[in-house]
């Protein structure tokens, strides 16, 4: 397809990107992947396009203390193979390797997916899971905020115009807990119907912490809190993981579409949390 | 006496890499969208978003104003252009007018309103944007079964009943097998409109040239010849003047044996504005406006005895027409009607097919075109029918297959079957299975609560189109090969090839039947400049019915070979093999080359005999062939989410003699994945108002590498009498296969939940709700 | 209250011009993430019955497809008595690339465009206290 006439820019420093993302018909180019088919078709019709592939800073994953900071155009794939995010915090990595297809994840980049706040993007799940924080910069400086936080709504972030996403820290992987991604994706699209992420971690052989992240169920991710207070203190029978899933929907308004009804993605929300929930536990030890 | 084929092949039978890679893995073939002719301009079609509509106001001037448009086109300025044909003729068989822009009026969601040219396709598009068009909006009906209840919105409103046409056939006392059957069981199946896929889109260059009123009109298409008869006829431009080029085609799957509006647009464009016209489909236009396939709502009803002998099949078929006539829209729901029974000995049935106008694009051929839709119905229902008979779904095919012996078997639709063993290929598969263990595994599985499947679908096609009597245009094929002076090989074949790789399967015969090497024959095609008329590629006709008309030429031509030799030798006692010409008695040769020069030079030609090495053969089939094979398939369903996993797939394929194993395993993976799609995530939506809710692949699921099982393949051998090649055709029998095995094997998975029937596309959700249904 | 008020909190609603008997002349511009795209189209409002409902009618035509939303908006007290319950029903259905391409986002999408509706509708009621 042909999308319309643009401008592109390739800054070199963020500095230059900021300003160029002042003008607001400008907008950031990641990997492209959802932009650019948005512009395909002319559902999005961008006057300029910022490309942030050539900030070099944007690009590094590093260790900083107990957090790891991951630069917002770090691709998937890069997710999915450092050995950093592997052995520190392999509930992220995971995660990316879930990602749509090895093309997608070879372009798509953290920062871009995380900006554009698809409701049914892989990484809130686990994002919300990891209680994330965002860094985000302005003309007017940097900020960070909770990734919790920083996903509004669907498509809605706390992006202020001009501001860009820079960089997702997510904590190093405490020794000892378990945690898994299970994903069930819409066959068209691979997009999560549902995805569901989990970390727990066992005190005398019970359930000391639990974070679960949903991502696809609704019109935008989120944890639940439900599941997590349930398990606590538990060993983790399937009685206790069936019923500690039992809630994870609740309160929360199911996304219905062709591919699944409001029905249907609250049963895969359970069995998704629960064969999480399992998966981890086997893992946390 | 009937010309074989050689006895000691060296390229035949051989797993030969297809000589057409290279280019295209290297980005150096030659699609229609790499061509470019000098002060080329472009087309983008402006579309209605609405199915159903009244056009009350088009205004262009805004897109006009735009620097580098050239002009835009209504369905008011078409003068001295004819409708989008129809190919088919039926009995009182109703055909809208199909302009090749709306005229007033749009019936489908896509319909084309305008055309815009400009000088480059960016342009255009902006230019498209700016057309402003307002429509007051119709009912619109987009189901085909409710489109014959009364009160439908009428999709033409000349024909309130929304009927395309009313097609039977019979055979036998239906009424009579009936009422003496022990068991009759019934089923309802939809088979949901597919969208086609290929991975290059449709596209057409117009080139008109003024000067000597010729026309060569560019196009990514299947029949290169028919579509030059067809828009010569509808352009008015006399046939001679008229050339058509099928650049590199990248794929069909039976979307591109058409004619359609646009191929036509851009030449009357192009004649209208005097340079060449280019337009290229978007993958959202081919999800709007290019043929869909299958589109079934199926009745049927089977009566058998006791023991599952079969006694007689009844079939109510609505075929949703869509709202057009494309070239053989209506005649490929006729085709199912013709392999209603299968590869079953019962030859009485009654069936009905109606065609119902939708506002939708038009249905056509479709990878089986009519064969799959009639194989599910047979394979589900005889699944059905062993179920309620408690019979073993295997057994009952036995039973009632057609033995080796009854060959060439006439069936109640009027076909002559060629040659089989059905129970060769089922049994073969079985084997391949180990059935017996498996049924035993399934046992202990289902004891723990696992959900395992075991389906069973066994096929026969009707391919290599066909006897003239029996197809809408002639059913032969033509082919000219030439002996170059050289001695190298060109043969022009009247068949299209789109990814069937006839370049190396023609290469490996021609090379053996003439004793040459491979890599001195090339095969041409595509170029109705160049190439004699021909028919195209679609059917499983290519090697079958093209490349026997190739066997034939080099027939003719080895009778010139060996005058030319026996003059050159001095002998009459000479003969032509591995590409000489021998002297029985003296031993001596004279080599294919010698004798192309000879044949050449002239010098002295045998007596009687015209200089040159070339013949031209046009072959006609005395029968179509019928491949056959049985495709069983594990599968697992996950109880909680109702996702189907296919643990294991074997294919045994009987497509007759095999010319390259390679090609043809590429064959049936390509055709396996697209049956799996249809079985499990393909399906083309539509909301009631006739709007696309799957118009891109984010919503529209084709199979992916990851859904693929591994294919278990093989093949049983049984040439087909009908051609010296002995071949069948093997391009669309793994999409025949491949939805029904798969369906059994999951309605196998949840047989003892007493689910009977679910329809196709089998997702998640489908399976989880019957699931649901049954435990509560 | 005033009908127009109702119309003013149409999301992205950037001009609007009566046309009388409760219809009005409507731009929007829609504007989500990446998603942009102008419409332009009608609301009608009808069988007023202040205060307890309204129907809304909201048509809406563009480069980008096409929407129909037809609405029902019932206030009533509250059961505890302390404010107004604001409840609707009705359907949406859209058109053209919109449907074509945005199955996977269009609930969500009319979720949230209605819940900014109301959003801005309790805003306006309490402005108007």
């Amino acid at each position: 397809m042909i999308c319309q006439e643009f401008d592109y820019f390739a800054p070199a420093t963020l500095h230059d990107a900021l300003q160029l993302l002042s003008d607001p018909g400008a907008r950031a180019l990641a990997g492209g992947m959802s932009l650019v088919p948005l512009m395909k078709l002319r559902l999005a019709t961008p006057e300029k396009l910022v490309d942030l592939r050539h900030i070099p800073n944007l690009r590094s994953i590093r260790r900083k203390d107990s957090m790891i900071h991951i630069g917002a155009m770090v691709t998937h794939y890069e997710i999915e193979s450092a050995p950093l995010i592997g052995s520190d915090c392999p509930l992220l990595a995971a995660t990316a390797a879930a990602i749509g297809d090895v093309q997608i994840r070879n372009a798509g980049t953290i920062g871009g997916s995380v900006a554009h706040a698809d409701p049914a993007a892989d990484y809130p799940a686990a994002l919300l899971a990891l209680e994330a924080r965002v860094e985000l910069t302005g003309a007017s400086g940097e900020r960070e905020m909770a990734f919790e936080d920083f996903l509004i709504d669907t498509f809605t972030t706390a992006l202020e115009p001009g501001e860009l996403v820079t960089a997702i820290c997510v904590p190093v992987e405490e020794p000892g807990s378990g945690v898994f991604y299970q994903k069930h994706p819409q066959p068209a699209s691979g997009f999560p119907m549902v995805g569901v992420a989990a970390r727990l971690s066992l005190m005398d052989g019970l359930i000391g912490f639990a974070r679960v992240g949903v991502t696809g169920f609704s019109g935008k991710g989120y944890r639940a809190h439900g599941v997590e207070e349930r398990l606590i203190g538990k060993a983790g029978s399937e009685a206790e993981l069936l019923d500690a899933a039992s809630v994870v929907a609740e309160g929360v308004q199911a996304s219905a579409d062709i591919h699944a009804s409001a029905v249907y993605r609250a049963q895969l929300a359970r069995v998704a949390t629960v064969r999480a929930l399992r998966a981890s536990l086997l893992k946390a030890g | 006496m009937t010309p074989v084929i050689t006895e000691t092949p060296t390229h035949v039978g051989k797993r030969i890499k297809r000589k057409e890679d290279p280019r295209m893995i290297t980005g150096t073939a030659t699609y229609l969208d790499d061509i470019k002719l000098p002060n080329m301009h472009f087309a983008a079609i402006v579309r209605s978003p609405y199915a159903a509509a009244r056009i009350d106001r088009i205004d262009f001037a805004a897109a006009l104003q735009l620097p580098g448009v050239v002009a835009v086109f209504t369905g008011a300025d078409l003068d001295g252009v004819g409708n989008v044909p129809c190919g088919v003729s039926l009995p009182g068989l109703r055909i809208p007018d199909h302009s090749i822009l709306a005229k007033g009026r749009v019936y489908f969601s896509g319909h084309p309103v305008a055309v815009v040219v400009a000088t480059d396709p960016y342009l255009a598009r902006d230019a498209a944007e700016r057309v402003e068009v307002d429509y007051t909006p119709l009912p619109a009906v987009a189901d085909p079964e409710k489109a014959l209840e009364p009160g439908a919105p009428a999709v033409h409103p000349e024909w309130p009943d929304n009927v395309a046409f009313v097609h039977k056939q019979e055979n036998g006392d239906i009424d009579q097998a009936f009422a003496e059957a022990d068991v009759i069981v019934k089923q309802r199946m939809l088979q949901p409109r597919v969208v086609a896929s290929p991975m290059e889109p449709r596209g057409a260059i117009g080139d008109y040239k003024s000067a000597e009123g010729a026309l060569t009109l560019y196009s990514s298409t299947q029949i290169p010849h028919l579509l030059r008869s067809i828009a010569a006829a509808v352009l008015g431009v006399a046939e001679h003047k008229m050339r058509v080029v099928a650049p590199e085609v990248g794929g069909g799957f039976g979307c591109k044996a058409d004619v359609y509006a646009e191929e036509l647009l851009v030449c009357f464009l192009s004649r209208k504005l005097g340079f060449p016209i280019k337009w290229v489909e978007s993958r959202r236009e081919h999800f709007q406006a290019c043929s869909q396939g299958r589109g079934h709502v199926d009745f049927y009803e089977i009566a058998a005895r006791k023991d599952g002998t079969i006694l007689g099949i009844r079939l109510k078929l609505i075929q949703d027409i869509g709202c057009h006539q494309q070239l053989l829209t209506s005649l490929i729901p006729t085709l199912s009607v013709l392999m209603l029974p299968g590869l079953y000995r019962c030859k009485t049935f009654r069936a009905e097919v109606v065609g119902a106008f939708t506002n939708c694009f038009p249905t056509d051929a479709y990878r089986g075109a009519g064969r799959p839709e009639a194989t599910y119905g047979i394979e589900r229902i005889v699944d059905i029918l062993a179920s309620e008979l408690k019979m073993d779904a295997a057994a009952i095919r036995l039973k009632n297959f057609i033995e080796p012996q009854e060959f060439p078997f006439a069936t109640g639709t009027g076909l002559i079957y060629d040659s089989g063993n059905y129970a060769g290929t089922l049994n073969n598969a079985l084997d391949t299975i180990d059935y017996a263990a498996l049924r035993e595994e399934q046992l202990q599985l289902r004891a723990k609560g696992r959900l395992m499947g075991i389906g069973i679908a066994t096929y026969g096609e009707i391919c290599a189109f066909g006897p003239s009597p029996y197809t809408p245009a002639g059913g032969w094929e033509s082919a000219t090969v030439r002996i170059e002076p050289s001695g190298t090989v060109t043969v022009h074949t009247g068949i299209s090839p789109h990814g069937q790789g006839e370049e190396t399967t023609f290469a490996q015969i021609a090379a053996d039947e003439l004793g040459v090497s491979m890599d001195d024959v090339a095969i041409v095609h595509g170029d109705t400049a160049v190439v004699q008329y021909g028919i195209g590629t679609f059917g499983s006709r290519g090697t079958a019915v093209g490349g026997t008309s190739m066997f034939f030429a080099i027939e003719e031509l080895k009778k010139k070979i060996v005058k030319f030799g026996a003059m050159l030798l001095d002998s009459d006692e000479v003969q032509f093999t591995a590409g000489r010409v021998v002297c029985g008695k003296t031993g001596n040769s004279v080599a294919l080359a010698q004798i192309a020069a000879a044949s050449y030079r002239a010098l002295k030609l045998p007596p009687g005999t015209e200089p040159g090495l070339v013949a031209t053969s046009f072959w006609e089939p005395t029968n179509f062939t019928f491949p056959f094979g049985a495709h069983i398939v594990v599968t697992e369903v996950d109880a909680d989410t109702g996702e189907v996993k296919i643990i294991r797939y074997v294919a045994v394929d009987d497509c007759g003699k095999l010319i390259n194993p390679l090609i043809v395993a590429g064959q049936i993976h390509g055709g396996v994945a697209q049956g799996i799609g249809q079985a499990l995530y393909e399906q083309m939506v539509y909301d009631e108002n006739g709007q696309i809710l799957t118009g891109e692949y984010t919503d529209y699921a084709l199979p992916k590498a990851r859904n693929m099982p591994w294919i278990e393949s093989s093949h049983t051998e049984t040439p087909s009498p009908v051609n010296p090649l002995g071949v069948k055709g093997v391009g669309e029998a793994g999409a025949i296969g491949a939805p029904p095995a798969v369906v059994n094997s999951v309605m196998d998975a949840l047989s003892h939940f007493g689910i009977r029937h679910l329809d196709m596309p089998l997702t998640p959700e489908k399976v989880w709700s019957a699931i649901q249904g049954a435990r509560s | 209250m005033d009908p127009a008020v109702l119309a003013d909190c149409m999301p992205g609603c950037e001009q609007l011009v009566a046309t009388g008997n409760g219809t009005y002349d409507m731009k929007m511009k829609v504007g989500l993430a990446a998603l942009s795209g102008d419409l332009s189209g009608k609301i009608a409002i009808s069988d007023v019955a202040p205060p307890v409902s309204y129907r809304l009618c909201v048509d809406g035509a563009g480069r980008i497809g096409f929407f129909k939303g037809d609405g029902e908006l019932l206030f009533s007290a509250a059961d505890d008595g302390t404010g107004t319950l604001i409840s609707y029903k009705g359907e949406v259905h859209a058109g053209g690339t919109l449907a074509g391409v945005g199955q996977r986002l269009l609930d969500t999408t009319a979720r949230m465009m209605i819940r900014r509706f109301f959003e801005k509708l309790v805003t306006a009621v309490k402005g108007l206290h």
